[in-house]
């Protein structure tokens, strides 16, 4: 049975005011495609609600809808018509999966490149090799000290850390 | 005019050839695109901000404190672009934001003030029209092309502040503009499912199969996009669709800036459309281009 968690309920409406505007008409549910072609499976509405009633259970521990299938096309919030940010509230939810460690590899994967090399891709040497014959000038990107002391600042370290270590 | 650039991950690291066009491209009108060292990922706003929104915001916010041009800043991709303006969006809206992460910009000796203009690189091909409708030396005559804007090229229209989020138009107009024909078709704002695929690959390959069987049932004979997530959706997945499912996709995919540079007169192979893994040679033969 999900438990009501007002403390979180009250943290998602702290974070993004718009959840309390929402009269669950399913607009963003019928513009989905993700709902489409899931058959309901994923179901922006659905998430909106849970996160109405502060149902962190649900959200956070079970993922019921998984918040992770939401493709960011952004459909939703354009057609909802009170202005619900839904997925600035599906990204408060998923923010807080990661603090959890509750979350995709591959986003982990994504994670840790950035914070190894301030960059999602590393340059191969293929790719080296291929700007060269093309004609295209050598990037020089962040350097990566300071990338890493801005990303301890945000904690963002720690949590990669903290999913490596489990 | 000049503008600086910010070229992202995605394009530089792994299909510079997007690149190499689209310079190519921008020299030609005569548009400066100023390189800038030290920037880092944008980060991805489909990755990095679905995980930490504030470290998404303090990466781009270091990001834009290094552009200097009065013209602003511009990318070829569209998740940079969006990243790139909501982190402009979500400083200027909210003080506490701002100051937040000028505290943690001042760690690493930084500051943004949240200032410095964004743009996508096809914003600037429309502001350019005209300036493009004279370089065309050789209009792309039997082109029919399934113009595919992407999301984040167009949404949240309240960052993006570009176009229109259902009924767009800038980029069928360039496509137009350079004598290729558009082509309509079922499910052309609908998704590219490349973001999916970080959770679910049968789901994110269903998306861009729905796509590609609407493109061929449309008669288009090419696709044109603006992002390269959705180049890699198209392009990457056709061959791993046709061995799952028995389908004859062979449908190549263009860079808007290919497009534009094919038009001016540049030679295939200089822009690198050989590194293309469905070669539009068959496609140039064809229409006798």
């Amino acid at each position: 049975m999900s438990v009501i968690n007002f403390d979180f309920r009250n943290q998602v409406i702290k974070h993004n005011a718009s959840l309390s505007y929402c009269y669950q008409c399913s607009t963003c549910s019928g513009g989905c495609p993700v709902a489409l072609l899931t058959n309901g499976e994923y179901n922006p509405r659905k998430i909106i609600e849970e996160a109405i009633l502060g149902l962190q259970d649900k959200l956070i521990e079970v993922q019921d809808p998984n918040p992770w299938l939401c493709s960011t096309c952004q459909k939703c919030v354009e057609l909802c018509p009170q202005k619900v940010e839904l997925t600035e509230i599906f990204t408060l939810i998923k923010n807080k999966c990661f603090e959890e460690g509750k979350y995709p590899e591959a986003f982990h994967a994504q994670g840790q490149a950035v914070l190894e090399n301030g960059i999602a891709i590393p340059y191969s040497k293929a790719v080296l090799s291929r700007r060269e014959k093309l004609g295209l000038p050598i990037i020089t990107t962040a350097p990566i000290e300071e990338i890493k002391t801005l990303l301890r600042q945000t904690n963002f370290e720690q949590n990669i850390i903290k999913r490596e270590a489990e | 005019m000049s503008y600086d650039l910010f070229l992202g991950c995605v394009i530089p690291a792994r299909l510079p050839f997007l690149e190499a066009s689209s310079r190519k491209v921008f020299e030609k009108l005569g548009i400066k695109l100023n390189d800038v060292e030290g920037f880092s990922c944008c980060p991805d706003p489909t990755g990095i901000e679905q995980i930490d929104h504030t470290t998404w915001l303090a990466l781009g916010a270091r990001n834009l404190s290094l552009c200097r041009n009065n013209g602003g800043v511009i990318s070829f991709c569209s998740g940079c672009v969006e990243t790139l303006k909501g982190v402009n969006y979500f400083i200027n809206k909210d003080l506490t934001t701002k100051k937040e992460i000028n505290r943690y910009l001042q760690k690493v000796g930084k500051v943004y003030e949240g200032k410095t203009e964004v743009k996508h690189f096809a914003e600037i091909l429309y502001e350019n029209l005209e300036n493009i409708k004279k370089n065309v030396e050789k209009p792309l005559e039997g082109f029919k092309v399934a113009v595919h804007y992407g999301c984040h090229y167009l949404r949240p229209s309240e960052i993006i502040e570009w176009d229109d989020p259902f009924e767009p138009i800038t980029i069928d107009e360039i496509v137009k503009a350079l004598g290729a024909e558009s082509v309509e078709y079922d499910l052309k704002m609908e998704c590219c499912g490349n973001p999916v695929e970080k959770s679910d690959r049968d789901l994110s390959l269903l998306m861009i199969d729905n796509k590609l069987k609407a493109i061929e049932n449309a008669g288009a004979n090419c696709v044109a996009v603006v992002c390269p997530a959705c180049y890699q959706q198209y392009e990457f997945n056709q061959r791993e669709l046709n061995k799952r499912n028995n389908t004859e996709y062979n449908l190549p995919i263009f860079y808007l800036s290919e497009l534009v540079g094919l038009a001016f007169g540049f030679f295939p192979e200089e822009m690198g459309l050989n590194f293309h893994r469905i070669k539009p040679n068959e496609l140039f033969e064809s229409i006798h281009f």
